[in-house]
């Protein structure tokens, strides 16, 4: 038999070692025989026995640590969603996405960066999920699942992305000495690190919930609730903050690039206080976001 | 006839940065000799990572080691990766830049392992070709490894060592000599662990790699979780005997334990590079791992850090 190219070897293998079904659902796949035609009793064309193991069993520990060791990295990304679903059914649900979205970077930090679309694009329709008696686009437990994994992927892209760690930041002093008639038309300027989330699920009380939750307890999974959350880094370590639909309205317009006039005006529409009420609660969250770091400065227009 | 490590400097015995042991070094500062990092844990981090990766830097010789330059693939060398291992290493000051004979995946995906090549002519001149390109490219010392393996290809025209050794001399590279794997491979594939590395152009070896692994009884697989056993030590008399002696490396990958125990398990490279220096057998041969547990060479990943 002639030498085979080195690309249809890589690509042969490739083939077998990653297919769901083991070596020799693998050797038998239509992309494995279209490359080299052999039944699995021929593998050993192609592969040489050792003294102790057959061609299948040596190429099965390839196939073996392909998908144990990619699996282990997406619990490792979402462990929460691990222990919310088990570790069973994590499992399925990460081997039926590794073959939907295989790794295609260099570095393993993008290997759960499509796990959410994924989980959203194979979501049950609702009556499937939650019973006959739900209704058509009602939420319902996968959205939970969505909600949490957008969660905690977003937690790593935190930890790991641009951040301000020895950077000079806005100060509750420099705050205060900017000119009052001018605060309107100001623009705050957020660190990069700072993230804001909107969920259907609690996601984040449930995450600190099974954080602080014991060897095999497990909390229960929350009723839908609408959660608004800020994500940042401090000393690289992030951090979570809760928020109020008022609040996330503004950071939400801040993070736009909109001045601060225009930011509390979207608060104001949906807080439901008056302006009394209102400026009194702009001033306590201004001063907790400035001490936490929300803002880098505050510019002039 | 190149230099004894192609002129490199040998840099004692080191330790392979692992983020459970950021912590200590930075409050500790213990005396190793030097650090290797896996290069895809720091090129894109612009958080913990990398800061821990400059300080780092800024007290101890630093080598980088990469585990998805994939120089075997016949797809194309992604240039943007190299471009960040090139400016990771100007950042870091990295001593040479290392990766692993092998390839990780083809039409684009990366299964993350390092699959073997098989021994040919057509796969020796497809590698030879990349290295010199690349390193023409990253302007910095380079240097091959040879993987732990599992299957071998009925191709293959030349033994791995024959391989390796016409690489190295036709790409003019260095070689990283992963000692464990040596043994890992030699016992998988039936061939004898002392041939291998007496094989080898000694001279182009800059670098040894030392690690535990799991025996299966039928088969070892290379898991860097565990101490440095006594047969791999004694391949390593051999190599530091053969070479005169290189820049020595410890891998600690799974069930990582207190950094002064990593560090002083490579600290043991000292009784074997003098002929007066005998120390009992500490460990010999790993009890084999129970059929049925999942064992597996381990990722190299660093977890986020949250309140």
């Amino acid at each position: 038999m002639s030498e085979r190219s080195l690309d249809v070897v890589q690509r042969w293998f490739q083939a077998v070692v990653t297919h769901p079904d083991g070596v020799e659902g693998g050797v038998e796949s239509e992309e494995a025989q279209r490359l080299i035609r052999l039944n699995r009793s021929e593998l050993e064309a192609v592969i040489g026995r050792s003294r102790n193991l057959t061609a299948a069993e040596r190429m099965g520990i390839y196939a073996n640590a392909y998908y144990a060791r990619l699996l282990e990295c997406l619990a490792s990304f979402f462990p929460v969603l691990q222990k919310a679903l088990g570790a069973d059914v994590f499992e399925g649900f990460a081997f039926e996405y590794l073959q939907h979205y295989p790794s295609k970077s260099y570095t393993l930090d993008r290997l759960g960066e499509s796990f959410a679309r994924f989980l959203a694009e194979t979501r049950p329709e609702p009556e499937e999920a939650d019973g006959e008696d739900s209704q058509a686009g009602a939420v319902g437990w996968p959205d939970f699942l969505i909600d949490l994994t957008v969660f905690e992927w977003n937690l790593n892209q935190v930890f790991d992305g641009p951040g301000v760690e020895g950077k000079p930041l806005l100060t509750a002093e420099l705050l205060q000495s900017f000119p009052a008639e001018r605060f309107a038309e100001a623009r705050l300027v957020p660190v990069p690190c700072l993230r804001l989330l909107a969920f259907r699920f609690p996601v984040n009380a449930y995450y600190t919930a099974a954080r602080h939750a014991g060897e095999g307890e497990e909390p229960p999974i929350p009723d839908p609730a609408p959660e608004y959350v800020a994500l940042t880094r401090r000393d690289f370590v992030v951090r979570r903050f809760p928020l109020m639909p008022a609040q996330h309205a503004l950071l939400e317009k801040t993070l736009a690039g909109a001045p601060v006039g225009e930011a509390i005006a979207a608060a104001a529409e949906i807080s439901g206080l008056d302006d009394e009420a209102l400026g009194a609660e702009l001033q306590a969250w201004f001063r907790l976001w400035v001490a936490e770091g929300f803002f880098q400065s505050i510019t002039s227009p | 006839m190149p230099l004894p490590r192609l002129g490199y400097d040998n840099l004692g015995l080191g330790v392979g940065l692992r983020s459970t042991h950021f912590d200590y070094i930075l409050k500790n500062q213990p005396e190793v000799d030097w650090f290797e990092v896996i290069s895809e844990n720091f090129i894109d981090s612009q958080g913990r990572p990398r800061y821990v990766l400059q300080q780092i830097a800024e007290r101890y010789p630093v080598v980088m080691h990469g585990v998805s330059l994939s120089i075997g693939s016949t797809d194309p060398l992604d240039f943007e990766y190299l471009g960040k291992l090139k400016r990771l290493a100007r950042e870091t000051n990295a001593q040479w830049i290392s990766d692993h004979l092998c390839w990780t995946g083809i039409l684009g995906r990366n299964t993350h392992d390092l699959l073997p090549v098989p021994f040919t002519e057509a796969t020796l001149r497809h590698v030879v070709e990349r290295v010199r390109t690349l390193q023409d490219f990253l302007e910095r010392p380079f240097v091959l490894e040879n993987p732990s393996s599992y299957i071998t290809f009925q191709d293959s025209t030349m033994d791995e060592w024959e391989f390796i050794s016409r690489m190295a001399e036709e790409a003019d590279c260095g070689l990283l000599l992963d000692v464990n794997n040596v043994y890992v491979s030699s016992f998988n594939h039936d061939m004898d662990p002392d041939q291998f590395i007496r094989s080898l152009p000694h001279e182009r070896i800059v670098q040894f790699h030392l690690a535990g692994h799991a025996n299966y009884t039928k088969y070892i697989i290379d898991t860097h979780d565990n101490h440095v056993v006594d047969p791999v030590w004694e391949l390593y008399r051999t190599a530091h005997q053969l070479t005169g002696g290189v820049s020595t490396l410890l891998e600690w990958d799974a069930n990582i334990p207190p950094f002064p125990v990593v560090h002083a398990e490579v600290l043991k490279a000292k009784r074997f590079m003098g002929e007066h220096l005998e120390p009992a057998a500490a460990h010999p041969e790993t009890e084999p791992v129970l059929a049925g547990e999942t064992v597996f060479h381990p990722l190299h990943q660093i977890l986020a850090e949250v309140e």
